[in-house]
């Protein structure tokens, strides 16, 4: 177990520094002129970094929400959190708000997520606790209400530049810079450590309420805990570059396949395979047809669907 | 039968014929001016004022702002979206539309509802001019096209001659055209501020990404080094939406030597207006 652990981490730091080294132009860091400086250390870095925190949030909180709400259909979009953020962001930008400078966007992103979040939160409240069906039930039903909203918004709207300014949403790491980098790392690093601290409740909960209980757990509070880590890392993650499929549904049903179900060691396993994947899937997207880039979400699915369907014929499909 | 009578038959059938032909080809050749045209794009709605039809163009779309009048003709929709119903219920016996931003099934449908459509093809800045012949002789005002091609001609030529005396002077500048900063899209190859520096004879360092409007890459720029940058005004607060990607190109030499210019939104469509848009972007590059 521990091999596979170590296998990740290296195959994680090595598409990490295979990510600072290619791209539209090969660097070679040892022999490195000024612009070449510039590029890896204000654009590579930054950016490399920004992919695998997303990376890593949405890795781990699909493991954490999968076992949550025991559905394996689960990803941190289900929630909502996703189409509250773009909503708040394009309203943002409508209300010219330019307080936060190139703030703007991510700030109101953020905000926009956790009040969703909070919002998710209190329509799956009931009897004291937060009940799997009904969190899921509600944050889909928000979902589509928010991105109706944004489709009203910006089909009634003829500023062209609206339209530009939410193409963010559907995952761009171009902005990256250094200055997101401390925030995204500080709520992404917060949810990971309360959801590895609440790991073997995670466990109990996946055989059931009952059972959790009678491990000694109490199941409603365990519930809001992981909640509220999941909304942090999902809000971090869809402020520093939109929404990026796959990694958060099918990354942990990958890691599932290799080291087994237990929370302990899932949650960190697909927060690194998820960072990886997304650095890996961001190198390629702003190599292959540069200088022109694509969309970083297009590329992960494109290389991990059909892996996955791969592995779900080769494998057995059990653990959730 | 007499000789007479069958002579002065042929004469009657050969007098209505030519009359019959006569009157078919007057009605192919010189169309007459439609009394009432919609426009289905601001581009189209822009150049129909121009040619002096402002008064017959009875619908616009959502997004066309120009001239000031066209503001306040009947709206039938967005560009990519008009309402059939809105169109039809206006009565035009004209629909002037572009292969730009209509889809080719609405002007299927107009048709198949007996409503006649023009469809305006160019999209180059080179092909502007016979565009607009075209379409003055569909309008049936051709005098006032071939005069307004011919000025855009003019202007489009003395480009040029200013050109030839600029190439003695110094090596061609790279430019960048900026469309909006973050996402980071630019002006490429195929778009109109792409020809636009094509014909001031500047290099467009994303000239070889792919498609008009693509999204490029912020690496490419530092490495490129343009030494002047224009952005468009596409949005109120241009200027402080683009802080943030400025910061980031701060050791690019336009940057560095202060030749950031905000432009108008003249070259993001094709009209008449679209040669003060390279006068705009001629006067930065002179500087």
């Amino acid at each position: 177990m521990k091999i596979k652990i170590l296998v990740i981490v290296l195959i994680t730091a090595a598409v990490m520094c295979l990510s600072l080294v290619l791209g539209p132009r090969t660097i070679n860091p040892f022999a490195m002129d000024k612009t070449s400086r510039e590029i890896l250390f204000s654009i590579r870095a930054p950016r490399s970094i920004v992919a695998l925190l997303m990376g890593v949030a949405l890795g781990a909180s699909g493991a954490v929400l999968q076992g949550m709400l025991r559905n394996p259909l689960a990803d941190p979009y289900i929630l909502g959190i996703s189409s509250g953020a773009s909503l708040s962001a394009a309203l943002g930008i409508i209300g010219g708000a330019s307080v936060f400078g190139s703030f703007t966007v991510p700030v109101f992103a953020f905000g926009g997520a956790v009040a969703t979040g909070g919002l998710v939160g209190v329509m799956g409240w009931e009897r004291g606790g937060l009940w799997p069906e009904r969190l899921l039930l509600a944050g889909v039903g928000l979902s589509f209400l928010f991105s109706a909203l944004l489709m009203l918004i910006l089909s009634i709207s003829t500023d062209e530049g609206l339209r530009r300014a939410t193409l963010w949403i559907f995952g761009d790491l171009s902005m990256s810079e250094w200055s997101r980098v401390p925030y995204g790392l500080f709520f992404v690093m917060a949810g990971i450590a309360l959801s590895v601290w609440r790991a073997t409740a995670l466990n109990a909960l996946m055989l059931g309420d009952e059972f959790a209980h009678s491990l000694g757990f109490a199941p409603q509070r365990e519930r809001l805990i992981l909640f509220i880590s999941v909304g942090l890392m999902t809000a971090a993650s869809v402020s520093l570059g939109g929404m990026i499929g796959f990694i958060g549904l099918l990354v942990p049903h990958i890691m599932r396949f290799f080291i087994g179900s237990d929370g302990r060691l899932l949650i960190p396993a697909s927060a690194l395979a998820g960072g990886a994947l997304l650095c890996m899937a961001d190198l390629i997207s702003r190599s292959v047809i540069a200088p022109t880039e694509l969309p970083a979400g297009i590329v992960t699915a494109i290389i991990g669907a059909p892996y996955f369907l791969y592995l779900l014929r080769r494998k057995n499909v059990l653990g959730i | 039968m007499s000789g007479s009578s069958s002579r002065r038959f042929v004469f009657t059938l050969a007098v209505s014929l030519f009359t019959f032909c006569f009157l078919v080809l007057s009605t192919v050749c010189a169309a007459e001016t439609p009394r009432r045209i919609i426009s289905l794009a601001p581009n189209m709605t822009e150049l129909l004022f121009a040619l002096g039809l402002g008064d017959r163009v009875v619908g616009v779309t959502t997004f066309c702002d120009y001239p000031e009048e066209a503001k306040k003709r009947p709206k039938i929709g967005g560009m990519s979206n008009p309402s059939l119903e809105a169109v039809v219920s206006l009565k035009p016996d004209m629909v002037v539309m572009t292969t730009d931003g209509n889809q080719k099934e609405f002007e299927e449908r107009l048709r198949s509802l007996g409503i006649k459509t023009y469809v305006f093809r160019a999209k180059q800045i080179r092909e502007f001019p016979q565009g607009i012949r075209d379409l003055g002789i569909a309008m049936g005002v051709r005098e006032r096209a071939d005069r307004l091609a011919g000025e855009i001609e003019a202007a489009l030529n003395s480009f040029k001659d200013t050109l030839r005396v600029a190439r003695h002077a110094s090596r061609e500048e790279k430019v960048l055209f900026i469309v909006w900063p973050e996402p980071l899209i630019v002006a490429g190859r195929g778009s109109i501020a792409g020809d636009a520096m094509t014909i001031l004879g500047v290099e467009n360092i994303a000239a070889d990404s792919r498609g008009a409007y693509p999204k490029f890459s912020i690496e490419e720029i530092l490495r490129k080094a343009p030494d002047i940058i224009f952005i468009g005004k596409g949005h109120k607060e241009m200027e402080k939406v683009s802080q943030g990607l400025l910061a980031r190109l701060k050791t690019v030499p336009a940057v560095k030597n202060r030749k950031v210019f905000f432009v108008g939104d003249y070259l993001y469509r094709l009209t008449p207006r679209t040669v003060k848009g390279i006068e705009e972007l001629e006067g930065y590059i002179e500087k």
